[in-house]
This record gives structure tokens, C-alpha cells and sequence, in this order.
């Protein structure tokens, strides 16, 4: 065990030997020297003395003027306190040389003077270290693990090649990769990931019996990269082999505008084909699919409720966030149970090497984490976010809790105001807030074994109680205590146990928890003494539970038996639960629903690459869902073919099942309820989709164009209604439920235009769409979708200037379909009294008018002398233009005439943020 | 040449059918559906048979009905028998016969409008049998309560073995003469409550706004009429706004029979 500790540790830093070599000799060298001279010298006399590649810029550095005495002070002291006196940074590349810059985006520049400078030399210094020997080994197959060098955090998605050869592979999410058939141990590895140094690494007959493990080094912040990326920079990563795969590494989220918090499932909005423009949702909608239709996973759990904040935050801390990725659509059969896309989130798994902390402030919220490692083997993270009722809090909540009955119901037959509501004009601000905690702490038992364990909560909760004291008239004394709390979250946790079997050969298994609760609770209580002084207390009131539950297992197999052949298997079971009740009074139970399902099932699927032009995927999952007590068998395919380096062409298709649904219970007075409800055998029936998609793109280094469109139809899908009933002013309440069953059908090219590299980065997505559905309660012929737009285009724009990052994002669409009335007629009812109703338009014929915003951001990144960063400040301004986007409309009844309502989004809404990391 | 002229011959067939077919595509928006007549008729065994037709409103219209539409040939069928019922007043159509309503009978409404045939059926329900009143009274003890206001201080009662719809109808025979010491918001006087076919109904005092003397109908009514009631058009938003069942084809409102059975009660 010792020996393979200390071949892992020689393997680990055999590559990494030459910048860290520096930084050792800078560490441990101490001098004793007066230095009067210009800079440039005594840069000169260091590198000279101390056998240092310094790298400068002799016409402007020659212009500082040294005159300091260093009593034993360590060569990184004397650099950092040079490079601050003369407002200058220094950085060590992954080649040991050290550069001195005036800014950090001089270093472009250097390097390319440093490689001039060493041909004319003849001094070229490779990075790569010659072989030890004839090659001794043919034909093996490498395994290795890709970190972060600073944190030892996998990598994922890094890209790792074989020089010279064709041979490639992208490191899984545990940062692992599998070259088969590397034709000598004399090869070298070349990995290459977004925001690192090329790092490369020579084999030789030792290095090729372990695992490999590359440590790479960040690149200058500043180096001009486009993040998101519809596909991955690199001609041969298996990015270029998915059909609708988005990307995101959260580190560079505070490069685009952002309202208070940096926002991953905001960030992905901005893509072609996921829907901009619904501020009231965090949730995706995705190639006109609903956000419930989108299986959003953390660390291998269900989040069940991605929103705070009425939807316009989602639920996850982008400080916690390793990597997401988002499927538009043909996904793997690894993953099922939803009928449009999935999100993957994976959580960091905390520093390894270090303690780091770092904090966000924003106008709206606090958000702190800190990483550790606990000892060789361990590490943790923790992360916390909390809101604080600011101003830019309260605008928000206002714009999303607009509580506009105001002058009561009336003029319906039956027109009644739900209990609690309003209550004697007394306006109150209700105290809201929302939080969310991550932890994540990870065991590597063995070199091929890990625990991980990963816990999430966070909810939301508004609290409006408040007293009332009692008019006279009322009441001859005493007061209500009106309760109302509103509560919603999810709490989820899961093992995960990773092993390393083989070399070809790994597995992930997981035990997953999640729950979801909405819960709102409105009594009102008090006592009320009469003329005689008797007293009496009294309670009412309604309250409405949501929740769910979901235990379950799962195991995911990965065996590569070779280049052209994987084969990913694996189990899963899971029992979920749900429970809803609406209860009034503590005793009139209205709805009390106790719903049980276990399913289980299993995937397998291979990926073949016949050539290295061709990659084909095909796959089959069968779940076994128990209500139904039937098994959905889900075919899927994907493949893409490689014409040459620049044009890759790209198909999926399959078909889904979703044995699940959230459904809305709209209640104008009191804000409509979200709440999950199983797929059974009587009135909600699973749901199913088949999906076609196609693609091709085009990349060169420039630019990456992509071009792809799809059609989905759908079946099985549920809406539900709920009339809460009294038939007069008092009569018993009664619930009575509706659950519509109808189909649906999508289609739509999505256009991507990305400019990658150089000062002005960014992207120009399009998206002509068209999503339809026809319920049989809205006629026999299909109708806009609520989420269907038809035209959707985004710029996103990104311009670095030194240490600055200005950003631009505009987005047009067409407006939403909606619902109105077109005029009211009135009769009289036998009572006496009369009826007024409206006559309303076919479901969805309207549109609102197109929504287009504009936010800009400018963020300035703070950097310490040695040329890491250490947070940022940053200004949003969101809307600038003020347009007025409507989110819907109301429709009141006043004086015999229909009063229409816009309820809007938001308008202009500036932000700060201050983000400040430890190390 | 031939085969030139066959080519073309196809070609405008294709064309010419999907002309057609995208012709008969049917229109999703109903924007002409404003056009269409309000029907207001209730048949109530011994009373005149009455049926108003009115235009709708437009949305800005503040007035309490549409304008009557005149001139209009009605008419009312029992499935043997069809008659033609007078214009009394404008907009309003009438016929005094009786014994033309019959418990059991389907009667069947018709008449033309502009382009449309406006038509609608409702069947005689039979009438209510044994509605009693526990007491013939009650007295309010004001000032309400949340706790007071739900005690039950009546009960109604009826036959109801089917379980069929039946509302009951509270007509405070005294106006608004003798309002309770503050009454809230827009109570009104007279009012109706949908029994959702229960044979008994608690009386509450919460449901009354005034005292006096009240006459209490029990209605047998039919499922169209139940659906309009339990419908509510207040405060509706876009993301839920449905049109309101009608019984009445080509127009909106209600054409229903009914059957009734009436007690007094006080309220002091």
C-alpha cells in the first residue's frame, strides 16, 4: 500500500515538477541583499543567481527604480513586495517560468516574446520531458484522473489525448478517463480542459501500471474563454458526439448579468431552446417541453422544487456547483422518468489540498462556503445562502405575491371570498425569506474506492401572520390572531460508492433521498367576550399539505472493452410517496390523498465507435411502475459522424416515460399551488414522448455554428382543475377535482452562433418553435401551449478590457399565448339577483406582446500580485430599458364592465455584488 | 407531351386538394362567437313560460344587461306540440298556456338568429316532495362571531333519495328594511344556495344580512343550472379563464325547467 501511495505520489508529480519547483524555490530561498538598480536588473540577477526562468518586458520594467535592503526575506516576499510597490503581478506558468506583468493580459504576449526569445537562443525548453528509453511496451491501455492541482477537485469533461494519434477521451464527472491500444509507453498524454494549461505528460513503463493522475494548473484568469459552451472547444471530445448537450462550469457565471445571485438554470436560459422568458419559473422549459418534464438531479438525487423566490431564483448554490449538464432532448437511457430533458448537477467535492472560504454579498443575499480537507483521504465542503428582506428583496417579492383582490369577489352567482383573505384592508408586509445549505463530504477508502455523502436543504418560507384588533362593532374586546405561513422546499441526501473494479471496469452506486414540501397554513383564532362578559375563543381556518417523498437505489456500470466498444449498464429502484390534504376548520376534510408507487427497472446501452469518424449509441431501459403494474420498455439511439475537422453531423430519438406530474391548483385570491401527483390507472395516466432530433455543426478556432431541430409528440399528458365549490353563501364547502388527459406535439430549429475566442466573446442563439396541445375540455384541435413561442432570439455579449468584463445579454420573443374574454353577458337568476359571465376566446388564441429585455453587467476582478483571483465586484442592470413584459392578466368584474389587470414583470432593477474568496 | 400534360394534370390536383383540405381547416379562434344570442329561460310549472334574449356586452360596457333582441320568431316544443311565444315586451318572449309544462316532458327551445340556429333542451324535473322546516324561526343573537356564525339554528329538510339538484332560494319578503347592526360588504338581500344534492340544509345565521320575513322556495332544478351556479366568473385571470357551461347551442346563458315547493320563515 505504502509503495503504491508513493508510486502515486511520483506519478502525481513527476509532471507537475517544474512550476512547482519554482514556487519551492521561491519559497525556501532566502536573501540577503540591497538592491539599488532598475528593476529589469535585478529581475536580471535573480534569474541568474537562482537559476529562475523570469520573463519580463525590459522597456517598461526598466523604468522602476529598486532601492531596498532584504534581510532574509524568501524570494516570494521580495516578489510580491516588488510587484506591489510598483503595481505590477507576477504568475508562474505551468512551465516554471515566471512572468512580470504590468496587466494580466500582457501575458499572451509575454509568452509568445519568451518562445521568440528561446529559438533565437537556441535555449527551446520543452515542456515535455524527453523518454527514458526505447519504448518497452505496446498496445496497453492507460487509466488516469484528472484534478485541479491547486484543490485536487476532479475535473470532469477534461480532454485527454494521445499525441500524435487519434486516440482520445474526455474525463467522466469523477475525473476518470480509459485510453485502449496506446501504441507505446513512450507516448505522450496531452490533457487539455477550459480555464487550465495544457498539461502533458510523457509515459514510460512504470507511469503505465497505475493510475495516471494529470494535476493541472489554472490558466491566468483573465485568459479569454467562452464557458458555456454548446460543445466543448477540441475536435475530438465526446461532446461532439451528443446531440443537445449544454455545458456549464459555474466558475465564470459572474462574467454575465445576473439579478443578485449567479444562477446556473438562469445561465442555461440563455441558450438556444430553453425558454428566456419566464421570470416566474427557474424551472427549464426546454424544445417546448414544461419544467416538470425536466428531471433535475444533485448528486444523484430528484430536486423535486428548483425555485426561491416564486421562481425567480433557482434553488442551487453555484458556489457548491462542480459542473451541470443540461439534455435538450434524445438523452441517454441512463436517464428516464421525465418526457423532456435532464439537468445534471454535480456538487464540489471540497478541496483536497487546502482550507479555502470564500463569501458573496449581494443586495439581495449572503452566500458563504468553506472547504477543507479533514486528512490524506478526506475532504468537505459546506455551503450556505440565506436572503435578507433588502430593497431589492421586497421589489421582487412584490412583483411575484401581488395580492390584487381588493374589492372582493361579487357579481358571480356563487362569488365568495376564500377565508382568510384580505381581512378588513389592513395591509401588512409579510416577513419572507428563502435559504439553501450544501454539504459534501467525501472518503477515498482505497485508491479505487470513494464514498461520497451529499446533503441538501433549502426552502422558503413567508411568513404573513398578523393581529388584528376587532372594530367595536364586532366586538366588544378582544383581537384575531390570523395566522398565514406558506412553506415550500426539499431536503435531499445521497451515498455514493464509486469503485474501481478494473481498469475497464467501474461503478457508481447510490442510495438517494429526497423530499418536497409545500405547505400553506392560514387559521385565524381568537376570543371575543360579549356584552356580559363572557368570553369565548374561537379558530378557523384552512390548511393545504403537499409532500413527497422518494427513497431509492441505483447502480450505474461503465465496462470499456476497448476504444470502439463501452457498455453502460445498470438497476434502479426507487418508492415514492405522496401525500396532499386541505383541510378546513380541523375538521372538514377536503382533499385527503395518500399515494404510494414503487418502480424499478433497469438500462443498458453501448456506445460503438467503428472508426474514430463514427460514434453510435444505441440503448434500452424498462421500468416497472406498480400502480400501473405495467413495464414501459424506452428504446434509445443516438450517433453522430465526424465529415472532417470541422463539420460533425448528429441525430438522436427515443422514446420517454413519466410516471409522475406537478399539477397547479390555481387560486386567484391566495396565489396558485404547485404540487406532484403519481401517474395511476384511473385518471392520470403515465405519460409518454418520442423524440427526433437532429443536428450539424460546424467549429473552427474562431467560431462554432450549430444548427439543430427536433420534433417531439407527446401523449398521456394531465392538467387539473379544481372548483372549490359553495353553492351559496354558507352551504358546505366542496372540492370537486378535474383531472384532463391530452396530447401534445413539438418542433423547432435551433441556431447557434458562438464567437469563442478573444477579447469579444459570446453568442447569438435563435429559435423558431411551435408546441401545441389538445385537451379535449378545450375543443378537439390542437391549441398554443402555454410555453409555446415562436420566435426567440438571444445576443449575448461579452467584452474583456484588462481586468474588466462588460456583458450584454438581449433577448426578443414572441409573446406568450393567453386566454381572454371577449365580452360578458348577464342574466337574471331565480333568486332576483343577476349572473354576469364572460364569453371567452379559444384557448390560447391571444399573445401577449413581445417580450425583449436588455441587462448589462460590468464586473472587476480582484487579483493578488502573484495573479490569482480572489473575487469580484460586479454591477447588473436588469431591464435597462424598463420595457414592460407582461406575465399575465386579470380580469375583474366592476360596475357590470370587465377591468383588465397586466400584471408584469420586472422593470429596471440594478444589482451589486461583492464576491470574495479566500484563496 | 403527353406525359408533360398528366404531369401538370397531377400537380394541380395535388395542389387543388390541399387547398381544399387546409380550407376545411378548422378556425381555432372563435372571435365571431360575440355575435352570438344570450338566452335567459326558465319553465316553472305554473308560471308563464318567459325567455329573454339579449346581445352580449362589450368588456367596457357598464351597463347591467345587453340590449333585447327583437323581432325574433321563438319557439318552445314539448316533443309533440310546438308553439310560438309572444313578444310582450322587447326582448322578452312569452306564452301564458299553463298546462303546456308537464313533470317528465323534454322541452325544446328554437329559434333564428343572424346566420345562426340557435337551439336548447331541458327536461321537466318533478316537483319537490315533503319540504319541512324545523322551527318557523330563528332569532340572531347579534354581534356574529366566527364561533356563532357556523352553529346550526335550522334545519331544512326534503325528499331526496336520488340524489338530484336542488337550490334553495331565500326571498326576504321585507326588502332591505331591517338590516343586522352592520352588514358587510355587498350582502344581498335575497339569495340562493346549492344544496349539492344533499335532502337537508343546516341554516346558519352567518348566511342572512337582514332581518324579516322570508320565503323560502326549494327548486328541483337540472344539471345545467347547477353547473352555472357553481361557476364563478370573479377575478378571473388568463392563465384559468374557461368559458361557463351553457346548455344552449349557437348562444350563451340558460334555458332550464324547474319544479318548486315554498315555506315561510322569520328572521328576528
Amino acid at each position: 500500500m505504502k509503495k503504491l501511495l508513493l508510486l502515486l505520489l511520483i506519478t502525481g508529480f513527476g509532471y507537475i515538477g517544474v512550476a512547482q519547483q519554482t514556487q519551492k524555490t521561491l519559497d525556501k530561498t532566502n536573501i540577503n541583499h540591497f538592491f539599488t538598480c532598475s528593476l529589469d536588473q535585478m529581475l536580471d540577477t535573480l534569474s541568474r543567481n537562482y537559476h529562475l526562468d523570469i520573463v519580463y518586458e525590459r522597456d517598461s520594467i526598466s523604468k522602476f527604480d529598486i532601492a531596498e535592503h532584504f534581510f532574509n526575506e524568501s524570494l516570494t516576499f521580495v516578489l510580491t513586495k516588488v510587484c506591489r510597490d510598483n503595481s505590477l503581478h507576477y504568475w508562474i506558468e505551468s512551465d516554471g517560468a515566471i512572468y512580470i506583468l504590468q496587466n494580466t493580459d500582457d501575458l499572451a504576449r509575454l509568452k509568445q516574446l519568451n518562445a521568440l526569445r528561446r529559438t533565437s537562443l537556441g535555449n527551446v525548453k520543452s515542456m515535455i520531458e524527453a523518454p527514458k528509453g526505447p519504448p518497452t511496451h505496446f498496445m496497453f491501455s492507460v487509466t488516469g484522473h484528472v484534478v485541479d492541482h491547486a484543490s485536487g477537485e476532479p475535473l470532469p469533461g477534461a480532454t485527454i489525448q494521445i499525441r500524435k494519434t487519434t486516440l482520445s477521451a474526455s474525463a467522466n464527472t469523477d475525473g476518470d478517463f480509459t485510453i485502449f491500444n496506446v501504441p507505446s509507453d513512450t507516448s505522450v498524454v496531452e490533457v487539455s480542459f477550459s480555464g487550465y494549461q495544457h498539461e502533458y505528460v510523457r509515459l514510460n513503463a512504470k507511469n503505465i501500471n497505475g493510475t495516471l493522475t494529470i494535476a493541472m494548473f489554472k490558466a491566468l484568469n483573465t485568459l479569454n474563454e467562452v464557458t458555456i459552451l454548446g460543445k466543448k472547444s477540441g475536435v475530438m471530445n465526446t461532446d461532439t458526439k451528443k446531440v443537445g448537450v449544454l455545458q456549464l462550469s459555474p466558475a465564470s457565471l459572474d462574467k454575465l448579468p445576473n439579478m443578485g445571485e449567479k444562477d446556473i438554470l438562469r445561465a442555461f436560459q440563455l441558450m438556444p431552446g430553453v425558454g428566456a422568458t419566464n421570470e416566474s419559473s427557474s424551472g427549464a422549459y426546454v424544445r417546448g417541453g414544461t419544467p416538470d418534464q425536466n428531471l433535475v438531479l444533485f448528486d444523484g438525487f430528484t430536486i423535486y422544487q428548483v425555485d426561491h423566490l416564486y421562481g425567480f431564483f433557482s434553488a442551487f448554490n453555484s458556489n457548491a456547483v462542480k459542473d451541470v449538464q443540461l439534455y435538450k432532448g434524445g438523452f441517454s437511457s441512463e436517464y428516464g422518468g421525465r418526457l423532456s430533458s435532464v439537468t445534471e448537477i454535480n456538487g464540489k467535492d471540497g478541496n483536497h489540498n487546502e482550507a479555502n472560504f470564500g463569501v458573496d454579498l449581494s443586495l439581495l443575499s449572503v452566500n458563504a462556503f468553506a472547504e477543507t480537507p479533514i486528512n490524506s483521504n478526506s475532504s468537505l465542503i459546506v455551503a450556505f445562502r440565506r436572503s435578507y428582506q433588502g430593497p431589492l428583496y421586497n421589489q421582487i417579492f412584490k412583483q411575484f405575491n401581488t395580492s390584487t383582490v381588493t374589492g372582493g369577489p361579487g357579481g358571480g352567482p356563487a362569488g365568495r371570498r376564500s377565508p382568510g383573505g384580505g381581512g378588513f384592508g389592513v395591509s401588512t408586509t409579510p416577513a419572507s425569506h428563502f435559504y439553501d445549505a450544501d454539504i459534501k463530504y467525501n472518503y477515498r477508502v482505497s485508491q479505487n474506492n470513494t464514498l461520497t455523502w451529499s446533503f441538501y436543504n433549502g426552502a422558503d418560507k413567508t411568513d404573513n401572520s398578523r393581529t388584528l384588533q376587532l372594530p367595536a362593532f364586532i366586538s366588544s374586546g378582544g383581537g384575531l390572531n390570523i395566522t398565514d405561513v406558506t412553506q415550500y422546499g426539499n431536503t435531499g441526501s445521497s451515498i455514493k460508492w464509486f469503485s474501481q473494479w478494473t481498469k475497464q471496469l467501474h461503478s457508481n452506486t447510490y442510495i438517494t433521498y429526497s423530499s418536497y414540501f409545500n405547505d400553506r397554513i392560514r387559521s385565524t383564532a381568537g376570543s371575543n367576550t360579549d356584552v356580559n362578559g363572557v368570553t369565548t375563543n374561537f379558530q378557523n381556518g384552512t390548511s393545504e399539505k403537499n409532500n413527497l417523498q422518494d427513497v431509492g437505489v441505483k447502480s450505474n456500470w461503465e465496462w470499456q472493452f476497448s476504444n470502439q466498444f463501452k457498455f453502460l449498464f445498470g438497476g434502479y429502484g426507487s418508492l415514492q410517496k405522496i401525500n396532499y390534504s386541505y383541510v378546513q376548520n380541523d375538521t372538514s376534510i377536503l382533499i385527503d390523498q395518500h399515494n404510494r408507487a414503487f418502480s424499478g427497472g433497469g438500462f443498458a446501452e453501448l456506445e460503438i465507435d467503428p472508426t474514430s469518424k463514427l460514434h453510435i449509441q444505441p440503448g434500452v431501459r424498462s421500468t416497472w411502475f406498480q400502480p400501473t403494474g405495467k413495464l414501459y420498455t424506452e428504446p434509445r439511439l443516438s450517433a453522430s459522424y465526424v465529415i472532417n475537422d470541422n463539420y460533425t453531423l448528429k441525430a438522436a430519438t427515443g422514446e420517454f416515460y413519466q410516471f409522475m406530474n406537478e399539477v397547479t391548483r390555481e387560486d386567484i385570491v391566495n396565489g396558485s399551488r404547485n404540487f406532484w401527483v403519481l401517474s395511476n390507472n384511473s385518471n392520470i395516466p403515465v405519460s409518454e414522448a418520442k423524440h427526433y432530433m437532429g443536428g450539424i455543426s460546424y467549429e473552427n478556432n474562431q467560431f462554432l455554428i450549430d444548427v439543430e431541430g427536433y420534433y417531439k409528440t407527446l401523449s398521456g399528458l394531465t392538467q387539473y382543475s379544481i372548483r372549490q365549490t359553495a353553492g351559496g353563501l354558507a352551504a358546505p364547502i366542496s372540492i370537486e377535482q378535474n383531472f384532463y388527459t391530452g396530447t401534445g406535439k413539438a418542433k423547432g430549429i435551433e441556431i447557434l452562433i458562438q464567437k469563442k475566442l478573444g477579447n469579444y466573446t459570446g453568442w447569438l442563439g435563435y429559435t423558431l418553435a411551435d408546441a401545441e396541445n389538445k385537451f379535449a375540455v378545450y375543443g378537439n384541435s390542437y391549441y398554443p401551449a402555454d410555453q409555446d413561442v415562436t420566435h426567440e432570439f438571444k445576443a449575448i455579449n461579452m467584452y474583456h478590457y484588462y481586468r474588466w468584463n462588460f456583458s450584454a445579454v438581449f433577448i426578443f420573443s414572441t409573446g406568450h399565448p393567453y386566454t381572454a374574454p371577449l365580452s360578458t353577458y348577464t342574466i337574471t337568476t331565480p333568486d332576483g339577483n343577476t349572473s354576469t359571465s364572460y364569453n371567452v376566446s379559444g384557448k390560447n388564441t391571444l399573445r401577449y406582446p413581445d417580450y425583449h429585455r436588455l441587462d448589462l453587467s460590468a464586473t472587476y476582478d480582484l487579483i493578488k500580485i502573484n495573479g490569482n483571483k480572489i473575487g469580484s465586484i460586479g454591477l447588473s442592470l436588469f431591464n435597462v430599458y424598463n420595457h414592460t413584459n407582461i406575465w399575465y392578466r386579470e380580469f375583474q368584474l366592476q360596475n357590470n364592465a370587465a377591468v383588465t389587470t397586466d400584471v408584469n414583470y420586472l422593470g429596471f432593477t440594478p444589482n451589486l455584488t461583492l464576491s470574495l474568496r479566500w484563496k | 407531351m403527353e406525359i408533360t400534360i398528366r404531369y401538370i394534370k397531377t400537380i394541380l390536383s395535388i395542389g387543388l386538394t390541399v387547398l381544399v383540405l387546409s380550407a376545411c381547416k378548422k378556425d381555432s379562434s372563435n372571435a365571431n362567437s360575440v355575435y352570438l344570442p344570450v338566452v335567459e329561460g326558465y319553465l316553472v310549472p305554473g308560471n308563464t313560460i318567459s325567455v329573454k334574449l339579449y346581445q352580449q356586452k362589450s368588456l367596457a360596457d357598464t351597463s347591467k344587461y345587453g340590449l333585447p333582441l327583437t323581432g325574433v320568431k321563438v319557439y318552445v316544443s314539448d316533443g309533440s306540440q310546438s308553439i310560438q311565444l309572444a313578444e310582450t315586451i322587447a326582448g322578452t318572449y312569452m306564452h301564458a298556456d299553463q298546462n303546456f309544462l308537464v313533470a317528465g316532458k323534454t322541452y325544446t327551445l328554437q329559434f333564428n338568429y343572424l346566420t345562426y340556429s340557435v337551439s336548447a333542451k331541458t327536461v321537466m324535473p318533478a316537483r319537490p316532495v315533503s319540504f319541512t322546516t324545523q322551527y318557523t324561526g330563528l332569532t340572531i343573537t347579534t354581534p356574529s362571531t366566527p364561533t356563532t356564525a357556523g352553529i346550526t339554528l335550522d334545519k331544512l329538510s326534503w325528499d331526496n333519495p336520488d340524489s338530484v339538484n336542488h337550490v334553495l332560494v331565500f326571498n326576504n319578503l321585507d326588502g332591505s328594511g331591517f338590516p343586522f347592526g352592520n352588514p358587510r360588504g355587498n350582502r344581498q338581500i335575497n339569495f340562493q344556495v346549492n344544496t349539492n344534492n344533499a335532502s337537508y340544509y343546516n341554516i346558519t345565521q352567518n348566511i342572512f344580512s337582514y332581518y324579516g320575513h322570508y320565503k323560502v322556495v326549494l327548486l328541483r332544478v337540472n344539471q345545467e343550472y347547477t353547473d352555472l351556479i357553481k361557476s364563478n366568473t370573479s377575478g378571473s385571470t388568463s392563465q384559468n379563464l374557461a368559458n361557463i357551461p351553457t346548455n344552449v347551442v349557437n348562444g350563451y346563458g340558460i334555458f332550464t325547467a324547474m319544479q318548486a315547493d315554498t315555506l315561510n320563515f322569520n328572521v328576528f
